[in-house]
C-alpha cells in the first residue's frame, strides 16, 4: 500500500502491530479516526494511556486491578471460602461470563513446564499457599487446562497444600454441552464414562 | 484388508504415479536408486501416518517442490476406504479418511496394520536397545491406542523431568515437590507400558521360536527373547525415588521403561555378540513375521507386508524357505522389491497368488506382467 502521508502510514503500522489486525483493517481504523472529530482520537488515546499506566496486578489474586485489590477481591458479596485457581486472566473472564461462580480467584500466570523455562518459582504459587494458610479458604478449585503440564501443576499444588485443611477439587472433564457423543474423542468419552455422575434434574445441571 | 490403488504426487522421486495393486503379491523391480523403496515407503506412510525413513515430512517432497500428496484406496471387508496424506512445507501434515480430516494423527494408527522388512533392519539386533524398543512400540501402538497415548505422555513428562534436573543443576537449586509431581505422572503410564510390553514379549517369544525354526531349518537352534526392565522387581515410584540422587548427578532420568531392552539369544548365546550373519538374517525375518502374526491375531485382519530388497542379502536357501513359509501360512497383501527381475520372477512364478509385476525406472512404474 502506498500512502500520501508518512503520519498516516505510521498510524496504520501501529494498529497493524496488534494481534488479529491486518494492514487493511488497520487502514480502515485509521481512516475512521481521521473522519471523526480530533477530540474523539484524544479521548481514545487518553483511555489507552490511563489504562496502561494505571492497571496493575491485584496483590492478592494477581487478577488485573485499578488499585491494590481487584474488583473481585473487594466485592463483599463474594464467597471468601472458595478459591478458583486458573492459569491466566482470560480464564477468570471466561469463568465470570458463566455467572455460575461467586467465589474468589487465584491467577497462576501459567503452568509448570521446565521445557518452556517455567518452574514453580515463576508462577504465583507462594501467594496461593499464603492465602490458604490464613485459614479462611475451605475449598480450592483447580480450573487448569486438562493437559500434561496442567496435571503437573495440579499435582504440585496438591502436594504443597496437603498440610492445610482445605478441600481440593478439579473442574469436571467430559463431553461438552450440545456435543454429540459420536463426535466426542475417545479419550474424553472414555473418561466421561469412568467419571460418570449421579443423575440429577435441578436447574444447575441444565 | 489390502491396498487396491496408490497415487503419488511429488513424493520422493515420483512426479505423479498411479498404481493398481494386487491383493496378493506385488513385485517392484529395477536398478538401485530408481524408486522401488519409495513406493513401499509411500504405502507405509499411508498405513502409519509417517515415513519409515529418518527424513522429515518436508524432505519427502520431490526435489524442487514444496508439497507432496499420497492417496491410497484400501479395500476392507465391506467397504472401500480412501486415505489421503498431504504435506506442505510450513504447514501441518493432513491425513484424511474418506475426506474427513483426522483431528489427531494417532487416531489413524492401527486401522491398516503394516509390517516392513528392510535390508538394514538387522541393526535392530546388533545395535543399542532403542531400536528394539521402537520395534515393540511400533507393534503395540498399532494394536492398543491406550499404549500409544501412554507412550506419548511418558515421553513428554520424561523430557520435562530431564529438563528440570538440568535446570536444578545449573541453578544449584532443587525442588523435590516438582520432581514428585512429575514422578506421580510418570508412574501410572510407565506401569501400563511395562505391563503391556511384558505380556507382548511372552507372546513374541513363542511366535519367534516357531517361525525361526521354520526359516533356519534347524531344530536345535532355540531362540529366546527375554524382556529386561528395571520395573521387573521394583515399583516404578520406588525406583524413581531410589535413583533420584544419581539422576540429579547425571541430570537425566536413569531408570524407567525408556531403558527397557529385549535380549535375544540363540542356543542361549546373546545374539548381539555371537550370532552369525545368517542367524541374524533369519532371526530378523522371524521377528518381523512374528510381528505380522501378532498384529494379525490382535486386529483380526492381515497386515500389509512390505519386503524391501531382501534377496541381495539373503542366500538362496533362506529365500526359498521364506517363500515356503509365506506360502504355507496365510498371508494377505505382500509387496516385494528386487534389483533382479529375472530372479524374482523365478522365485514367484510357482506361487498360486494373484500377482502384479512393475518395472520401476527413474520415478515411474510400468506394469510388466499380471496374473490377475
Amino acid at each position: 500500500m502506498n500512502f500520501s502521508s508518512k503520519l498516516l502510514e505510521e498510524a496504520v503500522q501501529a494498529f497493524a502491530s496488534l494481534p488479529g489486525i491486518g494492514r487493511k483493517t488497520a487502514l480502515r481504523l485509521v481512516l475512521h479516526l481521521i473522519q471523526r472529530e480530533p477530540q474523539h482520537t484524544e479521548r481514545f488515546v487518553q483511555s489507552l494511556l490511563r489504562m496502561r499506566q494505571g492497571v496493575r496486578s491485584c496483590t492478592v489474586c494477581y487478577n488485573l486491578a485499578d488499585s491494590e485489590l481487584c474488583q473481585v477481591c473487594i466485592d463483599p458479596r463474594r464467597d471468601r471460602s472458595l478459591v478458583c485457581v486458573v492459569e491466566s486472566i482470560r480464564d477468570v473472564m471466561a469463568i465470570e461470563d458463566t455467572h455460575q461462580y461467586r467465589g474468589l480467584y487465584h491467577v497462576l500466570g501459567g503452568v509448570i513446564s521446565p521445557i518452556e523455562g517455567i518452574g514453580p518459582e515463576q508462577l504465583h504459587i507462594e501467594g496461593l499457599i499464603q492465602r490458604v494458610a490464613q485459614g479462611e479458604i475451605q475449598e480450592v478449585i483447580m480450573a487448569v487446562s486438562p493437559t500434561i503440564e496442567g496435571d503437573t501443576t495440579i499435582f504440585y499444588l496438591s502436594k504443597k497444600l496437603r498440610e492445610y485443611p482445605v478441600r481440593l477439587t478439579t473442574i469436571a472433564r467430559g463431553v461438552s454441552f450440545g456435543g454429540e457423543l459420536e463426535y466426542a474423542d475417545e479419550l474424553t468419552l472414555g473418561r466421561s464414562i469412568v467419571a460418570r455422575v449421579p443423575y440429577q434434574t435441578d436447574a444447575t445441571s441444565l | 484388508m489390502y491396498l487396491q490403488r496408490l497415487v503419488l504426487t511429488n513424493f520422493k522421486n515420483y512426479d505423479w504415479q498411479s498404481l493398481e495393486l494386487s491383493p496378493g503379491l506385488n513385485c517392484f523391480t529395477g536398478l538401485n536408486g530408481m524408486g522401488k523403496t519409495n513406493l513401499l515407503d509411500a504405502i507405509y506412510f499411508l498405513c502409519i501416518g509417517k515415513s519409515r525413513s529418518a527424513l522429515t515430512d518436508a524432505q519427502l517432497c520431490r526435489h524442487g517442490t514444496d508439497f507432496f500428496r499420497l492417496e491410497g484406496w484400501f479395500q476392507t471387508d465391506d467397504k472401500l476406504v480412501q486415505i489421503v496424506a498431504k504435506v506442505q512445507q510450513g504447514k501441518r501434515k493432513i491425513l484424511e479418511n474418506n475426506n474427513l480430516q483426522y483431528a489427531n494423527l494417532s487416531e489413524h494408527l492401527g486401522l491398516f496394520p503394516v509390517v516392513f522388512i528392510g535390508p538394514d533392519d538387522t541393526q535392530m539386533l546388533t545395535e543399542g536397545s532403542e531400536e528394539r524398543r521402537k520395534f515393540i512400540d511400533n507393534t503395540l501402538s498399532q494394536t492398543d491406542p491406550t499404549y500409544l497415548r501412554c507412550l506419548m505422555t511418558y515421553q513428554k513428562v520424561l523430557l520435562q523431568r530431564n529438563t528440570a534436573l538440568k535446570q536444578f543443576a545449573e541453578r544449584g537449586a532443587f525442588d523435590a515437590g516438582l520432581i514428585q509431581a512429575l514422578d506421580a505422572q510418570l508412574a501410572p503410564v510407565g506401569r501400563y507400558i511395562h505391563q503391556k510390553r511384558k505380556v507382548f514379549a511372552i507372546e513374541l517369544e513363542a511366535l519367534v521360536s516357531l517361525i525361526y525354526r521354520h526359516l533356519a531349518n534347524n531344530e536345535e537352534e532355540r531362540v529366546q527373547s527375554r524382556y529386561c526392565s528395571s520395573l521387573q522387581d521394583t515399583a516404578f515410584e520406588d525406583l524413581l525415588a531410589r535413583n533420584l540422587d544419581k539422576d540429579r548427578l547425571l541430570q537425566r532420568t536413569t531408570a524407567g521403561i525408556h531403558r527397557d531392552d529385549l535380549e535375544l539369544s540363540i542356543r542361549s548365546l546373546p545374539v548381539k555378540r555371537f550370532a552369525s550373519q545368517g542367524q541374524l538374517k533369519s532371526l530378523l525375518l522371524a521377528l518381523k513375521l512374528a510381528q505380522y502374526r501378532y498384529l494379525e491375531n490382535q486386529k483380526g485382519l492381515q497386515p500389509v507386508l512390505l519386503l524391501d530388497d531382501l534377496f541381495d542379502k539373503l542366500d538362496a536357501p533362506r529365500v526359498a524357505r521364506l517363500f515356503q513359509y509365506l506360502q504355507s501360512g496365510s498371508f494377505g497383501q505382500v509387496c516385494i522389491t528386487d534389483t533382479d527381475a529375472a530372479r524374482l520372477e523365478k522365485i514367484v512364478q510357482n506361487l498360486a497368488v494373484p500377482l502384479y509385476h512393475y518395472q520401476v525406472q527413474n520415478g515411474s512404474a510400468q506394469l510388466q506382467n499380471s496374473t490377475l
